[in-house]
C-alpha cells in the first residue's frame, strides 16, 4: 500500500480538522489553520492508499535578525494507520524540506507526559532545550516541553 | 437572378449575394441600398436586403422585406427560397418546406434549393418527400457520392431496405476497383459496413456473410467487423464460428458482458431470466473458470459468476470476489453487487458473509483462514459494505450503526458521508439528509459530483435557497440560473421544480418544469446539422442509430417526469383559478422570474392536455401516464376519454390500488350523472354500455362488490386496502367510520425471509405518508390522523415528516462538523495509539495560543 503526500489547500482544508477532530482534545482556532495553509510545503497530508490518514502542520516563524524557524503545530496519524511508517514519512519530510529551504531550526512544544511522542522526537534529534510550566490550561499534567532541533548552517550564510 | 436588372445593376446584385455567402452583411446592404435607389420595387434586391438583416438580428424588418420582395416578384425563386430560409432560421420548418417547393415549381433543377429542402424533410420526418427529393438530386447529379448515399439512406428510412441495398449495389458499381484512395478508406469502410447492417436488417443474412468476407480488407474498422461479423454468425446459429470470433473478441476486451452473454448464447448455456438447471450452473461454472484464468485481468469473468451460482458456490465465489476488492478500497463494491440482491436467497447469504469478514478481521486483522495482515482500512471497507448492505434491506438503524463506526475509523472518507446522507434520506430524514451531504461536500470543495449530490438532497429537502447558493458555486460567474440552463442541467430543475410544487408555488414550479422540456426541444433541434454532415463524413450507421434516437426522444425518463410534472401543475394552477376566479397577478414583471406570466394561461387545462399528449405518445406503458389522463379528462367531462383511461390501466395493471380508484370513480361518476338527453348524450351513454360488458372486473356486480371483491383480494397490502377504504367511502359515505377503520386495522407484517429485505415492516415510508394525507385531506378525521401519525413515527423513527423520535425535527441536527467538540476526554487514549513502533505519536501543543 502506498503512501503519498499532498498540499494543504483551501479545498481540502475539511481533510485536516477531520483529522484534529479525531487526534486532538483541542479545538484549533481559524489562525492555526491560516498559518498551515500559509506554511506551503511545510504542512502536508498523508494518504495511506487515497485516504488522508495522518498530517503535520507546521507554522513559519521570522525570528529576531530575519531568519525563518519552522514550529511544528500539530503532527498525528488516525489510530488504525499508527506503525506503517506515515509519521516518520511526514516527519522527514519538514526535515528534508528544511535543510533544502536553509532553515536553522525546528521546534516543537510536547506535553510532559508524552513520552512516546518525546521518544519519537529524539529519534531524529531533537532535545529537550527548555520546559514550560502551565502551559496548557484544560489538561493535566499541564506543563511541556520544547523540543527543538538545529538544523547544520549551510556553509554560505556563514 | 437579378435578370430584369441592367448590367450595372446587376453586377450589384451579384455582390449582395457574394456577401451574404461571406457574411460580409454591411457591404452586401450597401449594394442592395444602391439598387432600391434606382428601383425601390425591386422584389429580388428587397428580399436579399431582408435575409442579410435577419443575419444582423433585425428581424421584423427582415420579414417585411422578404415579403415585399415576394410580393413585387411571385415568379421568382429567389424570394421564394429567400422566404424559406427565413422561416428555417426561425425554425419554422413546415413554412420553409412550402417555401422551398413554390421556389422548385419555378425552378425545379435548382440543386441549392433540393438540397436545403432535403435536408428539411429529413428533419419533418416527411420520408416520403425526402426520398423524392434526394432521387431528384441524384438524377441531376450522379457523379457525387453524396447523392447516392443519401438516396440510399432515404429509402432506407422510409423502411425500403431492400431498395437502399439495390442503390449501394449501383453506386459501387460505379467505382474502380482499386477504389478507395488511401485518405477515403475510413469513409469507404464505413459505407461497407452500413451495407451489411442493411443486409442483416431485412434478412439477407447469407449475403450479408457474403459480402463481409469479401470486403474485409477493405472495412477499416476492425471491431466493428468484429461485432457486426458475430452478430450474423448468431443470427444464423453458427455457433462454433460465433464462440471462435466472441473469445477473439474477450482478448481485445474481457470486460465487455456482452461478449459473455454472447459466448454463453453460442455454447447453449443463457437464459434471459437467469434461471439454469444444475447441470447447466456446474457447466458454467466450468467456463467462467477457465475464462477467469485466460484473461486474468477480467473483473467481468470473476464477477458474472455470482449471477448464477447458488448456495455455498455463490457463497464461496462472493467471497473470493468482495476479500480483493475490500483490501484494496473499492467504494463502488456495493453498486456492483447489489443487483444480487434480488435473487433470492443471496441476501441472506452476503449478511452472513459479510459479518463473518467482520468479526474475523475485527478480531485477529485478518481474514478468515488467513494470516496475511490486511491493511488498516479493509475493516473501513467491511462496515461501509455492511452498512449499505442493511440500507438496502431496510434495517436504517443497523445500517447508521455500521456508517457511524466506520466513521470512528477513519473520518476523513468522503464516501462515508454520502452514503450516511442517502441512509438518512431513505430512512425519512430529508433535513439530517442535506446536512450530511453538506459535510461530504464540504471535505473536497473542488468535486463537483459532491456538490451536486448536496444540491440535489437541499431540494429534497425543500431548501431551495440554500440549494441555489450551493450550486453557483461551481457555475461560471456566478450567473447560476442561466448558466444551469445553458448546460442542460435537468436534474436540477426537475429536483426544483418539485420543490416548488410541494411549496405550494406554482409558477416557479412550472417554469422549471418547462425548462426542461425546452431542453428536450433542443435536443430535437440539434439534429439538424448532422442531416448534412453525416452524409458527407459517411458515419451512416451513427447517423441512422441517432435518428432513431430521436424518435423515441421523448419517453425518455427526465421529459416523463417533466411532463407529469407540469401536468399536475397546470391541474393545480386551474383549481386554485376556479376558487379564487381569475386570479390577477399585480406585478406584471417583464422577464417573470417568477414564472407568473405562465400561470396566467387562459386554460391551465388546456396546456396540460399538450403535454399529455407527449406522454401517451411516448410513455404509454406508465400507468402514471393514464392516470394523469383519468384524471384530466374527468375534470373536463371527457367522458370518453376518461374511459380510455381506464380501460389502459387495466390492461397495463388491472390488480394496481390505482387502477381500481379510476375504475370505480369512473363508473361511480357516470353513475350519478342524469339520464341522456342530447343524441351525443345517448350515443355517448351506448359506447359505455356495450363497453362495460367487456370489462371483467365489473362482470355482474354492482360497485360495492367490485370494491368487496377487490379488498378480499388484496386484504394483507396496505395501499390496496386504503384504495378499498377510499372508495367504499365514495360509494357509501355513511360507512366513513367503517372505511377508517379498514385502514387501521391493517398490519405490518415482516417481510418474508429470503428476498431482499430483512427483518422489517413492509410498509413503505411514501405510502404511509400518502395514507396519512388522504386520512386528513379526504376522510378528514383528525382522531384518525393522530394516530396514525403516532402509529408511523414508531416504525419510522427517523422520519421528519411523522416526527420520529430520532429525526432531526425532535433532536436537532446531530452535528458532526467542526464546531462541535469530541465528547472523547481521554487524553492518553487519544494521543497514543496501540503499538510503540516509531509512527504513533501525536504531539500537540499551541493549547495556551
Amino acid at each position: 500500500m502506498g503512501i503519498s503526500l499532498d498540499c494543504l489547500r483551501d479545498k481540502n482544508l475539511m481533510q485536516l480538522k477531520k483529522l484534529n477532530i479525531a487526534l486532538f482534545p483541542v479545538r484549533y482556532n481559524d489562525k492555526y489553520y491560516a498559518d498551515a495553509l500559509s506554511s506551503g510545503d511545510f504542512t502536508k497530508l498523508a494518504y495511506y492508499s487515497d485516504i488522508c490518514v495522518g498530517a503535520i502542520a507546521c507554522r513559519l516563524e521570522r525570528k529576531e535578525g530575519g531568519s525563518i524557524r519552522v514550529y511544528i503545530m500539530t503532527l498525528g496519524v488516525l489510530a488504525p494507520y499508527t506503525g506503517l511508517g506515515i509519521g516518520t514519512k511526514l516527519l522527514n519530510h519538514v526535515l528534508d524540506f528544511s535543510a533544502k529551504q536553509n532553515i536553522s531550526e525546528i521546534y516543537l512544544h510536547v506535553q510532559t507526559n508524552n513520552d512516546e511522542a518525546i521518544a519519537f522526537y529524539k529519534k531524529f534529534g531533537f532535545e529537550i532545550t527548555e520546559t514550560i510550566e502551565n502551559y496548557y490550561t484544560n489538561i493535566s499534567p499541564p506543563d511541556c516541553y520544547v523540543l527543538s532541533k538545529l538544523l547544520p548552517v549551510p556553509a554560505a550564510k556563514k | 437572378m437579378g435578370s430584369s436588372l441592367p448590367p450595372k445593376e446587376a453586377n450589384l446584385f451579384k455582390v449582395i449575394v457574394k456577401s451574404y455567402e461571406t457574411k460580409q452583411y454591411k457591404k452586401g446592404l450597401k449594394a442592395a441600398d444602391a439598387i432600391l435607389k434606382k428601383f425601390p420595387e425591386h422584389g429580388e434586391t428587397l428580399s436579399m436586403k431582408g435575409l442579410t438583416l435577419n443575419c444582423l438580428d433585425r428581424k421584423s424588418e427582415a420579414y417585411e422585406l422578404v415579403r415585399r420582395g415576394l410580393k413585387n416578384d411571385l415568379k421568382s425563386h429567389v424570394c421564394w427560397h429567400v422566404y424559406g430560409l427565413l422561416y428555417r432560421s426561425d425554425r419554422e420548418y413546415r413554412e420553409a418546406i412550402k417555401c422551398y417547393r413554390n421556389a422548385l415549381r419555378i425552378d425545379p433543377d435548382n440543386i441549392e434549393i433540393l438540397r436545403d429542402l432535403s435536408l428539411l424533410q429529413a428533419q419533418m420526418r416527411d420520408l416520403t418527400g425526402f426520398v423524392e427529393t434526394r432521387q431528384q438530386l441524384l438524377a441531376l447529379k450522379p457523379n457525387h457520392r453524396t447523392n447516392w448515399i443519401g438516396f440510399a439512406v432515404a429509402h432506407h428510412l422510409n423502411s425500403n431496405c431492400s431498395k437502399a441495398i439495390d442503390i449501394l449495389d449501383a453506386y459501387e458499381g460505379t467505382l474502380e476497383d482499386d477504389y478507395p484512395p488511401e485518405n477515403e478508406r475510413c469513409e469507404h469502410g464505413e459505407m461497407l459496413l452500413y451495407k451489411v447492417s442493411l443486409l442483416e436488417e431485412c434478412g439477407l443474412l447469407d449475403r450479408a456473410l457474403e459480402e463481409m468476407y469479401k470486403k474485409e480488407a477493405k472495412i477499416v474498422d476492425k471491431l466493428a467487423f468484429k461485432e457486426q461479423l458475430v452478430s450474423i454468425l448468431d443470427k444464423l446459429d453458427r455457433v462454433e464460428d460465433g464462440e471462435k470470433l466472441y473469445r477473439s473478441l474477450l482478448l481485445m476486451n474481457p470486460d465487455n458482458y456482452r461478449y459473455f452473454v454472447g459466448l454463453q448464447k453460442c455454447l447453449g448455456l443463457y437464459s434471459e431470466i437467469g434461471q439454469y438447471t444444475t447441470e447447466a450452473i456446474n457447466q458454467l461454472d466450468v467456463l467462467y473458470k477457465s475464462l477467469a484464468e485466460q484473461y486474468s485481468w477480467s473483473y467481468a469473468a470473476k464477477r458474472i459468476p455470482l449471477d448464477f451460482l447458488e448456495g455455498e458456490k455463490f457463497h464461496h465465489a462472493a467471497d473470493n470476489y468482495v476479500r480483493p476488492l475490500l483490501t484494496k478500497g473499492v467504494p463502488s463494491l456495493f453498486s456492483d453487487l447489489s443487483p444480487l440482491y434480488d435473487h433470492c436467497g443471496k441476501a441472506d447469504i452476503l449478511e452472513q458473509l459479510f459479518v463473518e469478514l467482520e468479526t474475523a478481521v475485527k478480531s485477529t486483522g485478518c481474514f478468515p483462514g488467513r494470516d496475511r495482515k490486511e491493511p488498516p482500512s479493509t475493516l473501513l471497507w467491511i462496515l461501509f459494505l455492511l452498512s449499505q448492505h442493511y440500507e438496502r434491506r431496510g434495517q436504517h438503524d443497523l445500517a447508521l450503526v455500521k456508517i457511524d463506526e466506520a466513521i470512528k475509523h477513519t473520518p476523513t472518507v468522503i464516501d462515508l458521508y454520502s452514503i450516511k446522507g442517502r441512509i438518512l434520506k431513505h430512512a425519512g430524514d430529508l433535513v439530517a439528509a442535506a446536512a450530511l451531504a453538506d459535510e461530504a461536500r464540504s471535505m473536497d470543495l473542488a468535486d463537483r459530483y459532491l456538490n451536486s449530490e448536496c444540491v440535489l438532497r437541499m431540494l429534497e429537502a425543500d431548501q431551495v435557497g440554500l440549494a441555489d447558493k450551493t450550486a453557483v458555486l461551481f457555475t461560471k460567474d456566478g450567473d447560476q440560473h442561466n448558466n444551469l440552463h445553458d448546460m442542460q442541467c435537468m436534474w436540477y430543475e426537475l429536483a426544483s421544480g418539485e420543490s416548488y410544487f410541494r411549496q405550494g408555488d406554482l409558477g416557479r414550479a412550472l417554469k422549471k418544469f418547462l425548462a426542461v422540456e425546452k431542453h428536450y426541444a433542443d435536443m430535437t433541434e440539434d439534429q439538424f446539422d448532422f442531416h448534412s454532415y453525416c452524409l458527407r463524413k459517411m458515419t451512416l450507421r451513427a447517423y441512422v442509430s441517432m435518428l432513431k434516437f430521436q424518435d423515441q426522444l421523448h419517453s425518455h425518463s427526465y421529459f416523463h417526469s417533466a411532463a407529469t410534472g407540469a401536468i399536475r401543475n397546470e391541474e393545480a394552477n386551474s383549481s386554485s383559478m376556479s376558487k379564487s376566479g381569475k386570479r390577477q397577478h399585480a406585478k406584471p414583471v417583464d422577464l417573470d422570474p417568477h414564472g407568473e406570466k405562465l400561470l396566467q394561461v387562459e386554460h391551465p387545462l388546456l396546456e396540460a392536455t399538450k403535454y399529455l399528449k407527449l406522454l401517451q405518445n411516448n410513455s404509454s406503458q406508465s400507468l402514471e401516464t393514464h392516470i394523469l389522463s383519468f384524471e384530466l379528462n374527468m375534470r373536463k367531462q371527457k367522458v370518453l376519454l376518461a374511459f380510455q383511461a381506464v380501460k389502459q390501466l387495466i390492461k397495463l395493471d388491472e390488480n394496481s390500488p390505482d387502477t381500481h380508484r379510476c375504475l370505480i370513480k369512473f363508473f361511480h361518476r357516470i353513475s350519478s350523472l342524469s339520464a341522456p338527453v342530447t343524441d351525443l348524450e345517448k350515443l355517448i351513454w351506448n359506447v359505455l354500455e356495450a363497453e362495460r360488458i367487456n370489462i371483467s372486473l365489473l362482470h355482474g356486480k354492482s360497485l360495492v362488490e367490485v370494491n368487496k371483491s377487490f379488498l378480499e383480494k388484496h386484504k394483507d397490502s396496505l395501499m390496496h386496502r386504503v384504495a378499498a377504504a377510499e372508495m367504499l367511502y365514495l360509494l357509501e359515505p355513511d360507512k366513513k367510520l367503517e372505511a377508517i377503520q379498514l385502514i387501521q386495522d391493517t398490519t405490518n407484517d415482516t417481510a418474508p425471509p429470503n428476498g431482499a429485505l430483512g427483518p422489517v415492516g413492509l410498509w413503505r415510508l411514501e405510502d404511509c405518508i400518502s395514507v396519512h394525507k388522504l386520512l386528513e385531506q379526504v376522510f378528514h378525521n383528525p382522531e384518525a390522523t393522530r394516530s396514525w401519525k403516532a402509529r408511523c413515527a414508531e416504525y419510522f423513527p427517523y422520519s421528519t415528516y411523522f416526527e420520529g423520535l430520532k429525526s432531526s425535527a425532535v433532536v436537532g441536527l446531530a452535528n458532526g462538523n467542526e464546531y462541535s467538540v469530541p465528547e472523547n476526554g481521554d487524553l492518553n487514549h487519544q494521543v497514543v495509539g496501540g503499538s510503540t513502533q516509531n509512527g504513533n505519536l501525536h504531539s500537540f501543543k499551541d493549547l495556551a495560543i
